[in-house]
């Protein structure tokens, strides 16, 4: 690949900035309407919820309402415990409802949900649109999928065994490397699914 | 929580080293890692007791019973399963009582002035502990260190019965137990791999999560074994079937061994019994010269022994007798 030519890097300089550009602009469309500030909130809460159990944070358990915090909890928010785990350092229970809390996978867990949101909000927008603008569904499944499995991936090798494969080093290094690359991925799809509406609406 | 000090304080290690049925090297060069970092599972360096069970134990629920100068402590498995290792004192002396779900081994050691902590890497599925004062690295059913400064070394253990809480509080009515107060925060009803009182998931499934050091298939992966090793080699006695037959006899090279159920606990003792002194089980425990004597105390030398799942005993020990 040759990119050593100022005319070359001045291009490609401008089309990342027009990728950019297209995608800020489609998803401000997005978030204008309706539909689409549901979608975000709806996928990127139903995402964040799914990635806490994922996490095994958040679930059911004997019912009872207590809430209770370790000591040190700023030190302990910082210790890691797996790839992308941080030490919860607080459980949160309400009726049958269990949350551990782990103030930096919290924050993980939010800013993976507003990708997926995104992604489906901009994707289900200019599905609904018209005709010439359609994108299909495909660009939000696909932008769904990766985040749903870093999620799970989380757990460790215990998801092995609802798959039923064994673990093996490289299996194991490939679930640590799961998370950054379904940020990628989120990215990526959003930028795609964003050139890709003003390529319609230029049509249209 | 205590941290990594590798201050040089060692545990204490026993004079002659654990039979292997590996070179180290070998064993070494198995270690795998669990996906989780140092520490990455904390050990509970704190513990605290209590004289009443906790809300979330059940009467059928595994605990781990320890009694040393006639302090009897009980460790519930649904808290040891996130933690593995607990750092404590028992009648003045430091112990860690240690847990493996992925192997189902309960087993004690003594700790001397150091810590132990879960070192995230495995051997045969085993935790593979580190001591806080010389960073060895000790496979837990092996109780024998393969890397640092105390390689070769083997700890000096004892016995931890795995059993259930009405079983251990029947019989140690005065027992404390550990509490869910272990200075972290956790979800202690939800077990990662699978629950015991009613066996599922990866405790009752035929499949590992790693690959055995060696597979044998005379028994289901995880039928529970209960096994002793000595300096010469190791043996297996089915768990099932001890406390169905109440009595069963192997071998050691050539010295003979006994295996006795202890049918309140639902445990079993093993005993090397080189003059093959007759053991026949009978109403009032089981007879040896026509006296009756309880299971734990047999006139014969007890060897420490404890409860695993077949694979993880078949994949350390391929050369040990197996008897069903």
């Amino acid at each position: 690949m040759s990119t050593d030519s100022p005319t070359d890097g001045a291009g490609a300089a401008a089309s990342v900035q027009r990728l950019f550009r297209n995608t800020v602009v489609a998803v401000s469309g997005a978030l204008s309407r309706r539909d689409g500030r549901v979608s975000l909130s709806v996928s990127g809460l139903a995402y964040f919820l799914l990635y806490l159990a994922g996490l095994r944070h958040l679930g059911f358990g004997p019912s009872g309402y207590e809430v209770s915090v370790v000591s040190n909890p700023l030190v302990r928010a910082f210790r890691q415990v797996g790839p992308f785990q941080w030490e919860p350092i607080a459980l949160v229970v309400v009726g049958p409802v269990e949350l551990l809390v782990a103030p930096l996978n919290m924050l993980l867990g939010a800013v993976l949900a507003a990708l997926v949101g995104l992604n489906l909000a901009v994707s289900i927008v200019a599905w609904r649109g018209p005709a010439a603008c359609r994108l299909g569904p495909g660009a939000g499944a696909m932008s769904g999928l990766p985040g749903l499995l870093s999620g799970f991936a989380c757990c460790g090798p215990t998801i092995l065994l609802v798959v039923g494969i064994q673990a093996s080093a490289g299996l194991l290094s490939l679930f640590q490397w799961l998370l950054p690359l379904t940020v990628v991925a989120l990215l990526g799809t959003l930028l795609w699914v964003g050139s890709r509406v003003e390529t319609a609406q230029q049509v249209a | 929580m205590a941290t990594d000090r590798n201050d040089g304080s060692e545990p204490p290690t026993t004079d002659s080293r654990l039979h292997l049925d590996y070179e180290i090297g070998t064993l070494e060069e198995n270690i795998v890692s669990g996906g989780v970092p140092k520490d990455g599972i904390p050990a509970i360096d704190d513990p605290m007791f209590a004289d009443t069970p906790p809300d979330g134990l059940a009467p059928d629920d595994p605990v781990f019973g320890v009694v040393r100068n006639g302090e009897a402590k009980a460790y519930p498995q649904y808290i040891l399963v996130h933690h593995e290792i607990v750092n404590d004192t028992i009648a003045g002396d430091p112990v860690a009582v240690t847990y493996c779900p992925l192997t189902g081994t309960a087993q004690g050691f003594e700790r001397g002035p150091v810590e132990f902590g879960v070192s995230g890497r495995l051997v045969n599925s085993n935790l593979t502990m580190y001591d806080r004062g010389t960073d060895s690295w000790w496979p837990q059913m092996l109780a024998t260190a393969i890397t640092g400064p105390l390689t070769g070394e083997s700890l000096r253990e004892f016995r931890v019965i795995w059993t259930t809480w009405s079983g251990w509080s029947s019989a140690y009515p005065e027992t404390r137990i550990l509490t869910e107060d272990t200075g972290f925060s956790r979800r202690y009803g939800v077990d990662p791999y699978g629950q015991y009182n009613e066996k599922r998931g990866y405790y009752s499934s035929t499949r590992t999560l790693f690959e055995p050091l060696h597979s044998d298939s005379r028994a289901h992966p995880k039928a529970v074994v209960i096994g002793t090793r000595t300096e010469t080699g190791g043996l297996a006695f089915d768990k099932e079937t001890l406390l169905r037959q109440r009595v069963l006899t192997g071998r050691i090279d050539d010295t003979p061994y006994v295996a006795v159920a202890d049918t309140d606990l639902a445990s079993g003792y093993v005993y090397a019994n080189p003059e093959s002194m007759s053991v026949a089980a009978s109403d009032d425990g089981y007879m040896i010269d026509g006296t009756a004597y309880d299971a734990d105390s047999l006139p014969l030398d007890r060897t420490l022994s404890f409860d695993a799942m077949w694979f993880a005993w078949a994949g350390f020990y391929p050369e040990s007798g197996y008897v069903n």
